[in-house]
């Protein structure tokens, strides 16, 4: 191979590697704000489509924790729920923590609160959920957490490919939120209880159909050593709306 | 040296300038052969199982009578789950049914994906997904290939096509057959679509699945499924499934349903779990954070859900589309070995080609005999040998004249038979039931070229084109002189108007059709046919009028018919005239599939016909 043709496949292979670690920033320079490296727009209002466990969504019972892995001592802590004694405690918003919220039907409001940071706020509850791109901004403690977000690029993966990594192209992506340092809740709203040592991991992703509609894909990761048997995979969509129509804030309800 | 280094750095920047632009290439040619084009995102290769954390009662055949919150069924949906008894699983064509998308994907079993690549040029086909539980068989095509068309047969997995859009997997499905939104008697018509959307995270994947049906959807379905990958093969695949009769000794004219209103199971789910009954009857409202305020009020909503339960409102009309391509043109569609589907001048037209000369099943509205003959042309070497007519009815006989004149029949020309036939070697021999020719003499005018060649009650049977075809008489469902075709080595079976896929059946009791006859003649059909897989595939059906379909299909029309007759039969046993059985809209579940307000045969008149059956039932008491 002659000297200048070797140069220049090396220049485009290193660009095409380089390229394809993702977006964000080349070594050396400074990120861009998360709002302006976002891959597609979640901010507006979204509206709970409530198709997958409808019944426990909508009317959960005491003692109902089908799908749960719950192992014996979170079992008995769903058995032994009694709303009034949370009413009485000053707690009836222990179902819209983190790990309870979004399977709540209700409405989200979603907007940019600065650069890096992205806001969720509810209607039912009343709830505010901040996720913080970069470092963590807030101790926790409570039951919205700490969460911790990044876009999440469609990449290389490890290894070395001389061409065609496989990837979404440069608009792909997803919003990767990891909440930590939660109060205790309940995962439901009949008493499925999560500890203050649950671990939630969310992926938020786009999907606009051809007829115009627009919804918000959320799958879910919740582990818990305290009362889980394995981690709890679950997944909710919620449909783009044109504005608030329908936002209706409503106070926690324990039962 | 120096040709293949100058390659392999344009080859570099050829791919790094197309993935800088954020576009695959354009599909290039390549010899002899188009590419596809060049695709590029998420591997889902892997085995997988669902995630039972969301919906766990719900997987495979599960689900609560009457546990329908979260989806919007419509009103025809509703009715139709509530008549639907889990007896029905008995009926031998139900036993083994298979998994429509995307309910095939809330099975227990495993699950396979991976690609199919060109082995040439390595770029990607179709990406299949295999499910254990009834050997679910998808392949979505990534290739760019059109959908095919509307007249085209129907799978359980239906037709699947899909693009990347970002790191997403977006799969289109079409031609799916009838199964259902949820296996406690929600159906998903074959009418529906469907758009998957596959986002995967490290080992999870997540479906969301859009359902658009037209005729048991009030607004698109959309739900999530969850897929796990497994770390080992399971080595768990198959789901090998034989019908069998379950109940001896079981009429084959009986199908389990419940009459409107007498479901005894309804508030079961709803009692059991302090479930609202407006809520688990389902519809779009239930879907949204709203229903939670309108169930506030116990007795309001209860009351709400009690009118929910029988059918209301005006009559309905089909809102599947026509299969039909009604552009003026004549489109040939092969079924399978020799037989091919002529479909464009009224009922369908059927043609089985070979050595010999074509053998022509009806001969459609004759508006377009020319374009037909021109099309047999194309399929055939030689002149049409034989037409058979199912029917006398004009849309099944418009064109013998022209397909007759058309074609010539050397097996009569200097025969020993030739005295028999006025018409020997003038053309094609017509063949028909000895009513048929009888009721196009009777018309007037009378309709030209009648059959020639007549039977009665007998099978008639040729060995043509190096097959064998029987005709059956089935006296009594259509008319008096309906037949059914049956080629053997290709097997498909042309049914003319005794099944189709666009209406219900046009009983024309006036020239000797009945209920009683057609429901015999369905059976007749469905004791012929044999399917492939868990109800796909195997013998193929040719309608008298819409797509290609196979048993299935057959055996739904049987059930329906068989649940119309149930229902206006116990009407007709409590002394209710026709005015009130029309006006409690019997047919409600099905008149969004197969009704009509408008035009010759409309739901009125098929109800009048069932009804007239039932009240004088024809003295034909043929059993076939």
């Amino acid at each position: 191979m002659s000297r200048p043709l070797l140069v220049l496949f090396v220049v485009l292979l290193a660009s095409l590697n380089g390229y394809a670690q993702g977006r964000g920033g080349g070594r050396g320079a400074a990120p861009p704000a998360a709002r302006a490296a976002a891959p597609f727009d979640m901010t507006g209002y979204w509206v709970s489509v409530v198709t997958e466990d409808w019944r426990w969504r909508m009317f959960p019972n005491k003692g109902d924790y089908a799908g749960v892995p719950l192992n014996a001592e979170g079992r008995k802590v769903a058995d032994a729920w009694d709303p009034a004694k949370d009413e009485a405690a000053g707690e009836p918003c222990k179902a819209y923590g983190a790990p309870g919220i979004m399977r709540i039907p209700g409405r989200f409001h979603i907007t940019w609160q600065d650069d890096q940071t992205l806001k969720i706020e509810t209607d039912a509850g009343k709830q505010t959920r901040v996720f913080h791109f970069g470092a963590a901004q807030a101790a926790g403690g409570d039951l919205q957490g700490v969460s911790k977000a990044e876009w999440e690029f469609t990449g290389p993966g490890l290894g070395f490919a001389i061409a065609g990594a496989r990837g979404g192209g440069p608009q792909s992506g997803s919003l990767k939120v990891t909440t930590t340092n939660l109060r205790s809740g309940y995962m439901r709203r009949n008493g499925v209880p999560y500890s203050a040592n649950a671990k939630l991991t969310e992926y938020y992703d786009v999907v606009k159909e051809a007829n115009g509609v627009t919804y918000l894909v959320l799958t879910s990761t919740l582990e818990d050593p305290t009362y889980l048997t394995q981690q709890m995979i679950t997944a909710a969509h919620f449909k783009k709306q044109a504005d608030a129509a329908g936002w209706n804030p409503a106070p926690c309800a324990a039962r | 040296m120096r040709t293949i280094t100058f390659g392999i750095a344009f080859f570099a920047l050829f791919v790094s300038s197309a993935i800088f632009l954020g576009q695959a290439p354009a599909p290039s040619l390549g010899i002899g052969t188009p590419l596809g084009p060049m695709v590029n995102g998420t591997d889902f290769s892997g085995s997988w199982r669902w995630v039972n954390h969301q919906d766990a009662p719900l997987f495979t055949a599960s689900g609560d009578i009457a546990d329908w919150g979260g989806i919007p069924l419509n009103d025809a949906a509703r009715v139709y789950a509530l008549s639907w008894s889990a007896s029905r699983q008995t009926v031998k064509q139900q036993q083994c049914m298979g998994y429509v998308p995307p309910y095939s994907w809330m099975a227990p079993g495993n699950y396979r994906i991976w690609e199919e690549r060109d082995p040439i040029t390595q770029r990607l086909v179709a990406i299949r997904f295999w499910g254990q539980i009834a050997q679910v068989d998808r392949t979505v095509y990534m290739d760019g290939r059109p959908h095919p068309p509307a007249y085209a047969p129907h799978t359980f997995s239906g037709f699947s096509t899909g693009k990347y859009e970002g790191n997403i997997l977006t799969v289109s499905t079409t031609h799916i057959k009838r199964g259902w939104i949820r296996a406690n008697g929600v159906p998903q018509s074959d009418a529906a679509t469907v758009t998957e959307h596959y986002i995967r995270h490290g080992d999870a994947t997540t479906i969301l699945a859009v359902v658009n049906d037209p005729v048991y959807l009030s607004e698109p379905m959309s739900k999530t499924s969850l897929l796990f990958r497994q770390p080992a093969d399971p080595d768990a695949w198959l789901y090998a499934c034989d019908d069998s009769e379950q109940i001896l000794g079981r009429k084959n004219d009986y199908v389990a349903s419940h009459l409107f209103g007498q479901n005894p199971y309804v508030r079961e789910y709803a009692d059991k779990n302090k479930v609202p009954l407006l809520g688990a009857m389902g519809g779009a409202e239930t879907m949204y954070p709203e229903f939670l305020t309108k169930v506030r009020d116990a007795a309001a909503s209860e009351t709400a859900a009690k009118a929910k339960m029988l059918p209301a409102g005006p009559a309905q009309a089909s809102r599947a589309p026509d299969p039909t391509p009604n552009d003026g043109n004549i489109h040939v569609f092969h079924v399978a070995g020799s037989v091919y589907m002529l479909t464009g001048d009224g009922a369908n037209i059927a043609v089985q080609v070979g050595p010999q000369g074509a053998f022509v099943v009806d001969t459609g509205a004759g508006k377009l005999s020319d374009k037909v003959v021109a099309e047999i042309g194309k399929l055939s070497s030689k002149p049409i040998q034989f037409i058979v007519n199912t029917s006398f009815h004009p849309e099944h006989t418009g064109g013998n004249a022209k397909l007759q004149a058309a074609g010539a029949d050397p097996s009569l020309t200097g025969s020993f038979f030739s005295n028999q036939f006025a018409d020997a070697g003038q053309g094609a021999t017509i063949i028909g039931h000895q009513n048929v020719q009888t009721r196009m003499q009777e018309l007037k005018p009378p309709a030209p070229a009648p059959p020639s060649d007549t039977y009665f009650e007998d099978r008639r049977r040729k060995y043509h084109n190096e097959e064998a075809v029987e005709m059956f008489p089935l006296p009594n469902a259509i008319t008096d002189g309906d037949s059914v075709v049956h080629f053997r080595r290709s097997d498909v079976i042309v049914t003319g108007d005794v099944f189709t896929t666009t209406q219900y059946p046009f009983i024309d009791v006036k020239n000797g059709g009945s209920l009683q006859g057609e429901i015999r003649a369905l059976n007749f059909i469905l004791d012929r046919t044999v399917y492939q897989h868990d109800e796909d595939g195997g013998t193929l059906i040719i309608p008298g009028h819409g797509r290609v379909t196979n048993e299935w299909e057959v055996a739904e029309y049987r059930d329906m018919l068989v649940i119309i007759r149930d229902r206006v039969q116990a009407m007709i046993k409590s002394g209710a005239t026709l005015d009130q059985i029309k006006s409690a809209r019997l047919t409600a579940d099905y008149d969004v599939r197969f009704g009509a307000t408008t035009g010759m045969w409309t739901t009125d008149t098929f109800v009048e016909a069932v009804y007239t059956s039932l009240k004088n039932p024809p003295e034909s008491a043929s059993t076939k």
